[in-house]
């Protein structure tokens, strides 16, 4: 709301520089977009008024707020001589007013005027002007006037183009149209109200008015209309109709009831003051269940509580009354009448602000809310979070934030086919490159590792952890990481690639640290490179999948289609199911010496190092030795090994908690083994 | 050659030194020695030499000359020599100055410093950190929070919805998920759901706005909101929270301003300014000159909210604020574009601690 600072000055002395005014506004809740030096102590102040002040959308709302925080006197236009023309109200000759839906229309008055033709004079068009309005023709520059004015929308229709002369406020009918000024045609539907006359429809109610009643060079009598629509129905229609206008936006957020009748009587003194026309007969004024205001009750007390501040009496009074709120003292309070411009007043609190904000929030103390008890516990996935994040953070991996939604073809090339339908679309995205929610952490990733790969960046190690959607599983929280490029680069040692090791082990170590045992089996996934690809389960339970990104996917990402891009997802939802107890009792330490033993085999390489470990296992678990670990040290394959065999070597640790192994034992444990092996996998001892 | 006088030791002894300082190494050191003190040609053998043809009352003297700068020049030697090997690089010496197997840490995402930052001043202060569903039904966003549908303050936050409903994590089949949460408010209302008062929690996560991508927006960004919620809460409980807070976070000399301004979810509602820290309210670029900072919103619960979740709005006093985490990142950190924080391009994100 753009305020022309002379034009305050016609309901409040104040002699105070712009900038000041702009400086206290904007601690009263009225944010100051621009200030505008015109020259002459007057300038423009752009006011970004908030959508609960609607009276605030006017000279008068914002002249009675500067008058309040300067405590001064403020006129109103009744106070004003000639401000107002006094009209009679009662029944027109000239034109028939009647409101059909009165839920939608508590009030319409209307007046008609025979038109002298004069143009707008200086004082009102630079008024206008300065407040960001361009001046037209006489009539329509007072009813702009009057908008900026009082904040009450008017309008005016050719009376002669209105059939059999009349007014009549309904709702639209199923598929009626109209042309509205702007020489759009438009289809209403019968949650729209209209004003109409006996055949069609004139205007849209508190939006627009229609082409054909416009007032013209050739109109000679004019009906000026000055009404109340109910907000949330201009509010529906102005959507629907995709339309907004200076009108919409105040009688959306809410006209004053009270505001037609003195418009309208603003309206016929400033056409009188400039010789525009001619007041024929008494003006309309319909307002079939007149609204009463409303009271509210403000207590002392309360208003110390909410503000934790006890503000005197005094500045109670003063305050509300400044306002234009009517404050009767009580025992403990004050009964206050609610004017009805004042639409955002509903209840004691919004009083409470009121004195509040007039008062000054600077006067408010710096206290602190007392601690009644010891603090609730948090959500059990914040520190869960924050162990992932150290756990990657140590495996070189730095944290990503990438958008929750995704464009559907990225999407799609990270599911299954058959989980495509799964998706959630977004039903009014930004553009088609966000329009579904990612359904996966995965192509946000690859995405971040190509930005960095046309970055010139070579090794990129990333990870994220936020929420992945479906329609199957709804929302979950996911870790994902990716990673291309080189690990551990030492000038000392030439340097590896990552590889599908690189993001198994990070899966290992994260599940360690989170309490999971983990099992890994290949798998066949559209996005992942064929043989590099494994689920990652627990319990039975896919928890995540590990992987080489295919090429294709890769190239379309926008990274090199050679670079070899490896990622690993997990639920974290899952694995918190899976979660065993952190703390368990502490084993003894062993009390007797360990005995190892190296062991060296071929084997198909098609055999998972996995089942050999079961075979192992399965075969050391009993006597006399018992075995306590076994790891893989070495996998060779070439020369000396038959084409389609690898060698492995094991080392098995055996360990007894009650005595000291002999040799003879552990070779026996060994030979139980080895001879498992032989007999389940034909392994041959090197 | 002419025979040794009483200053040609000092001299023979400077002249070995200045020799000894020209060598290059130890090898060249010895060759200096060599000539000096050695068995054949050397000024020591001369010297020796010339006692056996010298006149017989310079005999004694010469051979006294002869053993004196043979003396001198071995004990000058010795500590030269002990110094070259202390001063020898030793066997198996490596370059100290090569760079260091340094093992790779990753960093944290600049919006999660931030957020923890945020959290452990919240945690101190007595606050529980809460999180909650990203996908929201229009009840918990907007209904609960005092804004009924057609309520003008919906158009304030330009919505995302989906396609379809997602089914929310209770499982109930009213259990439905129609949108992205505008703002984390929802997991307040999910929260006074099911506690009592006193409530005291912040809750932090992703929010998304049908805002397009430019310097200063995204459709996605990281809020931090707050509840207290108990008997005789007031505003100026609220100010002396935000202090505390701005005081760790931004400067032990903050000051905190309210401006009145609209929620529909509070009321009294107020912008929240931090006195610039960069100028300390003086007035800088930081601030435009302005002296002052926005950092977010907040008030006092309004009662409608209370009565959505069913707490005494007569027995309890609320306050809530938010506060942007992105907004605060760019503040502290002098970003200038929020979509770096988005990028991920690892330049950026390494210039924050880890």
């Amino acid at each position: 709301m753009k305020l022309l600072l002379s034009w305050v000055w016609d309901f409040v002395d104040i002699d105070v520089p712009a900038r000041a005014i702009a400086d206290t506004m904007a601690l009263r809740g009225f944010e100051v977009a621009s200030v505008e030096d015109l020259g002459g102590g007057d300038a423009v102040i752009d006011f970004e008024v908030t959508a609960n002040r609607p009276d605030c959308l006017s000279v008068i709302g914002l002249a009675r707020e500067i008058a309040t925080a300067y405590d001064l006197p403020m006129r109103e236009l009744d106070a004003l001589p000639n401000a107002l023309a006094s009209v009679h109200l009662g029944a027109s000759a000239d034109v028939a007013v009647t409101i059909e839906d009165a839920e939608l229309c508590p009030r319409y008055a209307a007046a008609v005027a025979d038109l002298v033709p004069v143009s707008t004079p200086a004082w009102m068009s630079t008024r206008l002007q300065a407040s960001g309005v361009r001046p037209i023709s006489a009539f329509v520059d007072i009813t702009n006037y009057v908008l900026l004015e009082l904040g009450h929308p008017m309008h005016a229709f050719d009376l002669d183009t209105l059939a059999q002369r009349q007014i009549r406020v309904r709702r639209a009918t199923a598929g009626e149209s109209i042309t509205t000024l702007d020489g759009a045609a438009r289809t209403l539907d019968p949650e729209m109200l209209v004003i109409a006359d006996t055949a069609r429809p004139q205007a849209v109610a508190g939006v627009m008015g229609g082409a054909a009643s416009e007032v013209s060079a050739t109109t000679t009598r004019i009906a000026f209309e000055s009404a109340y629509f109910k907000p949330a129905s201009v509010r529906r229609t102005s959507k629907r109709l995709g339309l907004k206008t200076e009108a919409s936006s105040r009688f959306e957020r809410g006209a004053d009831v009270n505001a037609p009748v003195v418009a309208l009587r603003r309206a016929i003194a400033l056409m009188q003051q400039i010789g525009a026309g001619v007041l024929r007969g008494p003006a309309v004024d319909v307002y079939p269940a007149p609204r009463s205001p409303l009271t509210l009750h403000l207590r002392r007390d309360r208003l110390a509580r909410v503000l934790g501040l006890r503000v005197p009496d005094a500045d109670v009074r003063r305050i509300l009354t400044s306002l234009r709120l009517g404050a009767t003292d009580t025992a403990d309070g004050w009964d206050v009448v609610v004017p009805t411009f004042r639409v955002d007043l509903l209840r004691e609190v919004d009083l409470i602000e009121e004195v509040g904000r007039h008062y000054g929030f600077d006067k408010l103390d710096d206290a602190f809310p007392e601690m009644r008890q010891a603090a609730a516990l948090p959500d059990a996935r914040i520190a869960r979070d924050q162990l992932v994040r150290r756990v990657l953070a140590s495996t070189g991996l730095s944290e990503a934030v990438t958008f929750g939604f995704i464009e559907r073809r990225a999407a799609e090339g990270f599911v299954a086919a058959e989980a495509s339908e799964s998706i959630v679309a977004v039903a009014n995205p930004l553009s088609a490159k966000f329009d579904v929610l990612r359904p996966s952490l995965l192509p946000g990733l690859l995405d971040a590792v190509a930005h960095n790969r046309r970055h010139g960046r070579r090794d990129v190690a990333l990870y994220e952890i936020g929420a992945r959607f479906s329609h199957a599983s709804g929302e979950t929280r996911g870790v994902a990481l990716a990673w291309t490029g080189s690990v551990a680069e030492h000038w000392s040692t030439p340097a590896r690639m990552a590889d599908f090791f690189d993001a198994k082990g990070a899966v290992e170590l994260l599940c360690s640290a989170l309490g999971v045992t983990a099992t890994f089996e290949p798998i066949r996934e559209p996005f992942l490179v064929p043989g590099q690809a494994a689920r990652v389960t627990t319990g039975g339970r896919t928890i995540g999948v590990i992987g080489q990104v295919s090429p294709a996917l890769v190239e379309r990402a926008g990274a090199p289609r050679q670079d070899a891009v490896v990622v690993a997802e997990l639920d974290l939802d899952a694995v918190d199911a899976a979660r065993q107890g952190a703390v368990e009792s502490v084993k003894p330490l062993p009390r007797y010496p360990f005995v190892v033993r190296d062991l060296s085999i071929v084997v198909s390489d098609a055999l998972p190092a996995e089942i050999i470990r079961g075979t192992i296992q399965t075969a050391g678990h009993g006597q006399p030795a018992p075995l306590v670990a076994v790891t893989f040290f070495d996998r060779y394959q070439g020369k000396g090994v038959p084409e389609g065999s690898i060698s492995l070597s094991l080392r098995l640790t055996f360990q007894a908690p009650d005595r000291t192994l002999t040799d003879p034992e552990v070779q026996t444990s060994f030979d139980q083994i080895l001879t498992a092996l032989v007999r389940e996998h034909a392994a041959v001892q090197r | 050659m002419s025979l040794p006088a009483s200053s040609s030791v000092a001299e023979q002894l400077a002249a070995f030194e200045r020799e000894l300082a020209t060598a290059g190494s130890l090898r060249d050191a010895q060759a200096v020695r060599d000539r000096f003190l050695g068995r054949k040609n050397s000024v020591v053998a001369s010297w020796m030499q010339m006692i056996a043809s010298a006149p017989v009352d310079q005999k004694k003297l010469i051979g006294r000359y002869a053993n004196e700068l043979k003396q001198q020049i071995e004990a000058r030697w010795t500590a030269y020599a002990e110094a070259a090997e202390a001063n020898a690089r030793p066997a198996g010496a490596v370059d100290v100055t090569l760079p260091g197997r340094v093992p790779r840490l990753g960093r944290r995402h600049p919006l999660t410093v931030v957020r923890d930052r945020m959290e452990g001043i919240f945690t101190r202060m007595g606050f529980a950190i809460v999180e909650g569903p990203e996908i929201e039904d229009e009840w918990h966003c907007f209904d609960a929070l005092n804004m009924p549908a057609e309520h003008p303050a919906r158009d304030m936050q330009d919505t995302l919805y989906l396609g379809a409903p997602v089914r929310g994590e209770s499982g109930r089949p009213d259990d439905r998920r129609t949108m992205l949460r505008t703002h984390t408010s929802s997991i307040q209302i999910r929260y006074m759901q099911a506690h009592t008062p006193p409530i005291r929690i912040v809750a932090p996560g992703r929010v998304y706005r049908r805002d397009d991508l430019d310097l200063t927006h995204t459709p996605m960004f990281t809020q931090m909101e707050g509840l207290v919620v108990d008997e005789g809460i007031s505003l100026a409980d609220l100010k002396g929270t935000l202090l505390a807070f701005a005081r760790d976070m931004f400067s032990e000399r903050a000051r905190v301003r309210f401006r009145p301004s609209f929620f529909p979810y509070t009321e009294p509602s107020a912008e929240v300014d931090i006195s610039c820290w960069q100028c300390d309210g003086r007035g800088c670029a930081m601030c435009k000159q302005t002296g002052w900072v926005e950092i977010g919103g907040c008030g006092m619960v309004h009662p409608a909210v209370f009565e959505a979740v069913g707490i005494d709005a007569e027995r309890y006093t609320g306050f809530a604020f938010g506060v942007g985490i992105e907004r605060v990142a760019i503040l502290r950190h002098q970003v200038q574009d929020i979509r770096l924080f988005f990028e991920n391009d690892l330049r950026f994100l390494e210039q924050f601690p880890y």
